[in-house]
């Protein structure tokens, strides 16, 4: 009997340890957020944890101790989802009353659901006060708006719609992808990298939102810009016949992409395009930093399209920050970090870190990546549209909708059905 | 309890009668003694779930922005997500997940009690290995197990070069084993009724993790019967298998009626471990209420309420029947 009686022995002390570990680790959090006292405290939420949001994250918060020092700030980022662990948090201290002094927010729809709860305080003397709005692109500036008044701050403009290609596949496929050829020309291309031996897609959808990209991304290029915008308004149907063909394309594109999509993610999805797995992989740029930090060396391992379409469509995924209207900590700090945020030189630094381009135009964009200084170009030149897959486009409930949609669309390739959904939502939820 | 040092030790199997008698002066000071914990649960029990039943009725929608008006029609909420293909899927598949679970997670928990019963090295050892599992976290194990049952590494890896072409897609597989109805995806049934194929990774990776605590709950349950009755049935001439199925069995009962009300709650609120495994599915193949409440959450806070509680009402189809058994069989004693 000594041998279990040993085994049960170390079996607790290892038990022990790892509790000790545990707990060790816990407690390291909450002193960090304990030091310094008084009003010289700021704190922040997002949902920047991975490596380049991180570093990208160290910026705004070095920036705003430069100008006001002595300011202790409290980094309460929550990892995973996509964001929705983060706003599930977020959403819990609202409810309580004990906000954080600044969060990160999406633009517009989300942003309105905010507006809407009376949470987000109205920002409008802060973007008069410093001319904000002449700064930016007039579609940015926009987005911030919620009937006419400004809730948050821009920090940086991301896109949706890129067409992300591995250049040695599509070499020995003899394949090249052009925007200017449409839809029809890229599913064409595709079915020729088929015929090569090589997966045509990569996707990753094991969160929804990368499939939800993709459809929005088709239906953009589609209808067009004008009509994406009215799909929220309802003054354009989800049963157009536009759409209708974007969800053909949807389910052939599905039918040339990785059989196990549903099981990885999307950053899993990118690095296998990159390996050369398969030719191309659509997601937004904040995959152009996943890929860097995984030591894949842009224009060599891998390249970039807009997404193909008839007119240079900018699917517009924002970051920016808001603060909160009541209960607010510390009120003037808050400011100040809203304030460092619209800095151009701030901007810039983010942008290199984050892999996104400044939503500033006086923004000093010259040290940027190729990617960026392109992407740039399109926001200043293209037609800037907001995602729906990122509760851009629209609130929340008709965002969840829609992925909701995608994912039964997912199992069952069933047009009308998907049509049905939508057109009711497009009628009770706006 | 604080008396029973002072009575003579209780016997073994029919149930002691009465050991404090009772007067006004015992329950009044039981009434106190209970009471703080009546309060707290009555409070943060059915207090909240007369709460979440409000919010399910009313107008609540975005979380963090009450709007505590009744929905007109009264109910409308649960007219709306009753017909969702979302909301059907996740009950089927609750509901093949709890059975196929239960069955896998109790046969295997009583497999491993008797194996280490009648095994007589390595007791602690098998134990101990059996039971490791279940100190694990869903998510911890779920993380695992997503790389097991990844249809392009995994097992997959050991299949193909066994000389299979085309093995499983496990999580990712739409099909419905045995379905009972093709719908056209406008009628009201919109899901197919019959096994997901994807849900059976995760069901018996949950299994996995929970026969520790069958086989422990077993275990007990075996340490209690009286050798007795065994060596009785042996001296009549009973063999292995009869006596398991006329003396072992019938007293470990109770402990399956343990195991069965304890590993359902853990079948019914499931939600981490699909989440690290698969999440939501194409098709919502694997999809779970929890899932469905965790999303609406923000956007919709009526549905995610309507939600819990048709969960609730399900925990109680099955619960109700137990417990009014248990009281009838009190007051029988």
């Amino acid at each position: 009997m000594r041998a279990p009686n040993k085994l049960r022995i170390s079996l607790v002390a290892t038990a022990a340890a790892s509790l000790i570990a545990v707990t060790g680790c816990s407690a390291n959090a909450p002193a960090g957020s304990s030091t310094g006292g008084g009003s010289d405290k700021l704190e922040i939420t997002s949902w920047w944890t991975s490596g380049s949001e991180a570093d990208a994250l160290n910026v705004l918060i070095d920036g705003v101790k430069k100008s006001s020092p002595g300011l202790s700030v409290d980094n309460a980022a929550v990892s995973g989802g996509g964001g929705a662990n983060a706003r599930q948090a977020l959403a819990a201290r609202l409810q309580a009353g004990s906000p954080p002094d600044a969060w990160q927010v999406h633009p517009a729809g989300q942003l309105k659901s905010y507006v809407d709860g009376g949470q987000v305080a109205d920002l409008t003397d802060l973007w008069t006060e410093g001319n904000w709005a002449s700064q930016m692109p007039k579609d940015v500036a926009e987005a911030q708006q919620v009937d006419g008044k400004y809730y948050t701050v821009p920090i940086g403009v991301h896109r949706g719609n890129v067409l992300w290609t591995n250049p040695s596949v599509l070499a020995k496929a003899n394949v090249r992808i052009d925007a200017a050829a449409g839809v029809d020309g890229l599913i064409s291309s595709l079915k020729q990298v088929q015929a090569s031996g090589t997966t045509p897609v990569c996707l990753g959808d094991k969160d929804i939102f990368a499939s939800a990209q993709l459809l929005e991304s088709l239906i953009m290029s589609r209808a067009g810009a004008d009509n994406w915008t009215k799909l929220f308004t309802d003054e354009y149907s989800f049963n157009a016949p536009e759409v209708k063909q974007a969800l053909e394309d949807y389910k052939a594109i599905l039918a040339l992409a990785n059989k196990d999509h549903s099981a990885i993610t999307w950053d899993e999805a990118a690095k296998k395009m990159a390996d050369g797995d398969c030719a191309v992989n659509l997601m937004g740029d904040w995959a152009y930093g996943e890929l860097l930090n995984a030591g894949k060396k842009p224009g060599q391992d891998f390249a970039w399209v807009s997404f193909p379409g008839k007119e240079d469509i900018f699917d517009y995924v924002g970051d920016g920050f808001s603060i909160p209207a009541n209960n607010i900590p510390h009120a003037e700090a808050a400011r100040t970090w809203l304030k460092t945020l619209m800095d151009p030189k701030i901007q810039t630094e983010f942008a290199a870190k984050k892999g996104s381009i400044p939503a500033v135009t006086s923004a000093d964009i010259s040290g940027l990546s190729a990617y960026q200084q392109e992407a740039a170009k399109s926001l200043a030149s293209g037609a800037v549209v907001s995602s729906l897959a990122h509760a851009q486009a629209a609130g929340a409930e008709f965002a969840q909708t829609y992925a909701d949609a995608v994912s039964t669309f997912n199992g069952s390739s069933n047009i009308d059905a998907f049509i049905a959904s939508m057109t009711q939502a497009q009628k009770t939820q706006l | 309890m604080t008396t029973s040092t002072a009575l003579p030790p209780a016997p073994p199997g029919p149930r002691p009668k009465k050991q404090v008698p009772h007067n006004v002066k015992t329950s009044r000071r039981a009434a106190w003694i209970f009471a703080p914990s009546l309060l707290v649960s009555f409070l943060f029990v059915y207090v909240f779930i007369g709460i979440t039943v409000y919010i399910s009725l009313s107008n609540w929608k975005i979380g963090t922005s009450p709007n505590l008006t009744l929905r007109q029609p009264f109910g409308g909420t649960y007219a709306e997500i009753v017909q969702e293909q979302r909301f059907q899927a996740d009950i089927r598949n609750v509901v093949i997940f709890t059975i196929i679970f239960l069955v896998l997670a109790i046969l295997g928990g009583l497999i491993a009690a008797l194996f280490i019963h009648h095994v007589s090295v390595g007791k602690g050892l098998f134990r101990t290995v059996f039971l490791l599992p279940y100190a694990l976290s869903f998510i911890v194990t779920g993380v695992a197990w997503r790389w097991i049952f990844a249809p392009s590494t995994g097992v997959n890896e050991i299949l193909r070069s066994m000389g299979i072409e085309n093995p499983p897609g496990w999580t990712t597989d739409t099909t419905i084993l045995g379905a009972l109805n093709h719908p056209s995806g406008t009628d009201f049934l919109k899901v197919q009724f019959g096994i997901p194929v994807a849900l059976l990774p995760i069901i018996f990776a949950a299994a996995w993790q929970l026969v520790g605590f069958a086989m422990a709950m077993y275990l007990a349950g075996l340490a209690s019967i009286p050798e007795e009755h065994l060596e009785a049935a042996n001296v009549d001439g009973a063999n292995v298998w009869q006596r398991l199925r006329y003396i072992v069995l019938p007293q470990l009962w109770p402990s399956t009626i343990t195991c069965f009300v304890l590993l359902l709650h853990v079948a019914l609120k499931i939600f981490d471990l699909v989440v690290a495994m698969s999440g939501s599915g194409p098709g919502f193949v694997t999809d779970v209420p929890g899932i469905y409440i965790y999303n609406y959450l923000t956007s919709r806070y009526d549905k995610a309420s309507a939600m819990a509680i048709i969960l609730l009402l399900l925990t109680l189809v099955v619960i109700v029947p137990y417990l009014v058994r248990g009281y009838r069989k009190e007051r029988k004693a």
